[in-house]
């Protein structure tokens, strides 16, 4: 079971800094729920990069390596077809395939890692079940501050209460 | 002034004529709006639309079972011109889908704000011409139940496709679009599934939209992975885009046939499929923004930018036809001179002088920047243009098939019944999923409006604050 305490900003810009205060307050454990990406909330939330693009420069060296190979095996080896005497393994017209099957493979895995990057599919969630969340993919700018046991309910609480949240609620659920 | 003022855009900018958004609304307002399409009841309109449109899908499914059954016999196709309709609506269609990955990738990879009122639609236009227009090969095979042969599988016959033939390039690229279309324009649409969630009232679209969101709270890892991939996407569509048109005109460059075996025709291709795609997202968009009421967020700067994109992209086509003409010239090869002859003066002169009002003429009324804003006269140019590049196909495809080298061989062509049914069956095929989208999911992106009219305020907001302290210091 784990707890959190999530405030509601009218802005973005108040958001913003309410995350800045509350990290510079000991509050590490923040998260930002907002309708749409705000510049700056990664700074200051210390998130790093997304290796989203590694891995869909592995997907693409991937799926072309693999694409060739198909050609390769199927025109040169297996069934070698000599068609007016043309080289059995023609790279050249092999190069659109390859270019595309890379293109699929680096799109699917992007796709997927987003997916799973962002921990969906996951319909239900402690959040989700709050009538007042509904504004963060509306015009709320949330903030989640994870607590453990009640005296940390009641300081962040206090906490976003001060920094000018309009809505401050305790939540309790399955991560 | 002692110190130097940071440069920072100025909406106040006597340059800009057409905002990007006409009104600033409270987001909730806002979002509220751009979801009325899909909250409320449809008019009578749409019904009347979905009713035409389900009547051609019907003539659509007519003539394609008269094909499985009889065969691809009561096609108008002869020998010579063995490709005639079934390749022509293809390459139409397909060329039709590049301008939304054209409005939904490359722009967004060169930072263009004007794109996020008109991405999703662009985007939709898309999928729903891909369908049509993976349909036509298929019903070409003439045995479609076995299209698997074209699929690299491990078989009993010992035998493995021709990857040195690029039809089997084609598979592969017209497969591979579909998946990043359809992949592209899920994740764009996750963040705005979940405002529709969060905004119905009714339970069972709650559930609905909540399943289809797959559980999104917008949290900052989310934007996080989410713009990163959407971003990667882009720069995977935007090669991919060009690549796809280029194999689909090596399909014809890389035979032997005069008037086909030519090195403009990958960029010619290139070019009349945004193009055609162009005229299309107009023909559609100028209608959607009057019946759906988005004049705040689809202004006259997207008109005036679609318009200067038709006027350019009609050019590059223009280029296209001075070029392909000069090299049938210039080859002093009698065949060549011929297949190039025959369009200006010979049995298809009608269509090529149609092909050239249409696609050449009609385009230039748009370096006039009020005819550029006046919806009237783009939404009659795109569909001027939309038949222009239907006939420009039909040219390319049956003209120098029907006279190739062998006088005893010419034969001419001319479309059946059923070859017309699967044209205006896939039209309505097309028109009624762009109808079911519209009344089932956001068609403008909520997200990207919010987040361009929030830039927008504080952009605004900073020139306002400079001025003021200029006019101090002054």
């Amino acid at each position: 079971m784990s707890r959190w305490v999530l405030g509601e900003f009218r802005t973005p810009e108040r958001m913003v800094a309410a995350a800045r205060a509350l990290r510079a307050s000991g509050f590490l454990r923040l998260e930002a729920h907002t309708p749409y990406p705000v510049e700056d909330v990664d700074a200051v939330l210390g998130l790093s990069g997304s290796r989203l693009p590694l891995l869909a420069l592995l997907a693409g060296v991937g799926g072309a390596a693999g694409a060739y190979v198909v050609q390769w095996f199927t025109q040169a080896v297996d069934w070698p077809l000599n068609v007016g005497g043309r080289p059995l393994h023609s790279g050249p017209a092999f190069i659109p395939i390859t270019f595309e099957s890379a293109v699929l493979a680096a799109a699917g895995a992007i796709f997927l890692g987003v997916i799973v990057a962002c921990g969906l599919p996951r319909v239900t969630h402690p959040f989700l079940d709050l009538e007042a969340f509904r504004s963060a993919s509306i015009d709320g700018f949330w903030l989640a501050v994870a607590v453990d046991g009640s005296e940390g309910v009641d300081a962040a609480e206090g906490a976003l209460r001060q920094l000018g949240a309009a809505v401050v609620l305790a939540v309790e659920g399955r991560r | 002034m002692s110190e130097p003022l940071p440069l920072a855009p100025v909406t106040a900018d006597p340059l800009v004529v057409h905002p990007l958004l006409e009104e600033r609304r409270p987001d909730a307002q806002l979002g509220e709006a751009l979801l009325r399409p899909v909250l409320t009841a449809p008019g009578m309109g749409w019904w009347a639309l979905v009713g035409v449109c389900a009547a051609l899908t019907v003539l659509l499914a007519v003539a394609i079972t008269i094909t499985f059954v009889t065969g691809v016999g009561v096609w108008g196709n002869n020998i010579p011109v063995a490709w005639a309709f079934g390749i022509i609506n293809f390459v139409w269609w397909i060329g039709i889908g590049h301008a939304g990955t054209l409005i939904s990738a490359i722009l967004l990879l060169f930072g263009m704000k004007w794109r996020s009122s008109v991405n999703r639609m662009a985007e939709a236009m898309t999928l729903f011409a891909l369908v049509c227009a993976a349909l036509f090969p298929l019903l070409h095979l003439g045995r479609p139940w076995k299209f698997y042969y074209l699929v690299p599988y491990p078989s009993s016959l010992r035998m493995w496709p021709q990857f040195r033939s690029p039809l089997t390039w084609d598979v592969v690229a017209i497969t591979t679009y579909l998946t990043v279309s359809v992949l592209f324009w899920y994740l764009g649409l996750l963040p705005d599934l979940a405002t529709a969630r969060d905004t119905a009232k009714q339970p069972w679209r709650r559930r609905v939209w909540g399943l289809l969101s797959l559980g999104w709270r917008g949290s900052a890892r989310h934007w996080r992975h989410w713009r990163t991939g959407y971003l990667l996407l882009a720069g995977l569509a935007t090669p991919l885009v060009v690549s796809v048109h280029t194999i689909v005109s090596f399909d014809f460059a890389v035979s032997q046939l005069p008037g086909w075996h030519s090195t403009i025709f990958p960029p010619y291709f290139v070019a009349g499929a945004i193009f055609s795609g162009l005229a299309m997202v107009l023909s559609l968009l100028i209608p959607a923004r009057r019946a759906l009421h988005l004049h705040a967020v689809v202004t006259q700067a997207h008109l005036d930018a679609l318009a200067r994109l038709l006027l350019v992209s009609g050019l590059f086509v223009a280029y296209g036809y001075v070029q392909e003409h000069f090299f049938g010239w210039y080859s002093g090869n009698p065949y060549e001179m011929h297949a190039m002859n025959i369009l200006r003066t010979g049995p298809y002169a009608p269509a090529f002088w149609t092909v050239f009002a249409c696609n050449v003429l009609v385009p230039q009324l748009f370096w006039s920047a009020r005819l550029r804003t006046q919806p009237v006269v783009l939404w009659c140019a795109a569909l001027l243009v939309n038949v222009g590049m239907w006939l420009e196909r039909f040219i390319i495809i049956v003209s120098p098939l029907s006279e190739d080298f062998l006088p005893a061989s010419w034969r001419h062509y001319a479309p059946t019944w059923v070859d017309l049914s699967l044209l205006s069956g896939t039209v309505g095929l097309f028109g009624l999923g762009f109808l079911l989208f519209l009344r089932f999911l956001p068609p403008v992106p909520i997200s990207e409006v919010k987040e361009l009219q929030h830039e927008l305020e504080a952009s605004e907001a900073f020139a306002h604050d400079v001025s003021a302290r200029e006019g101090g210091a002054r």
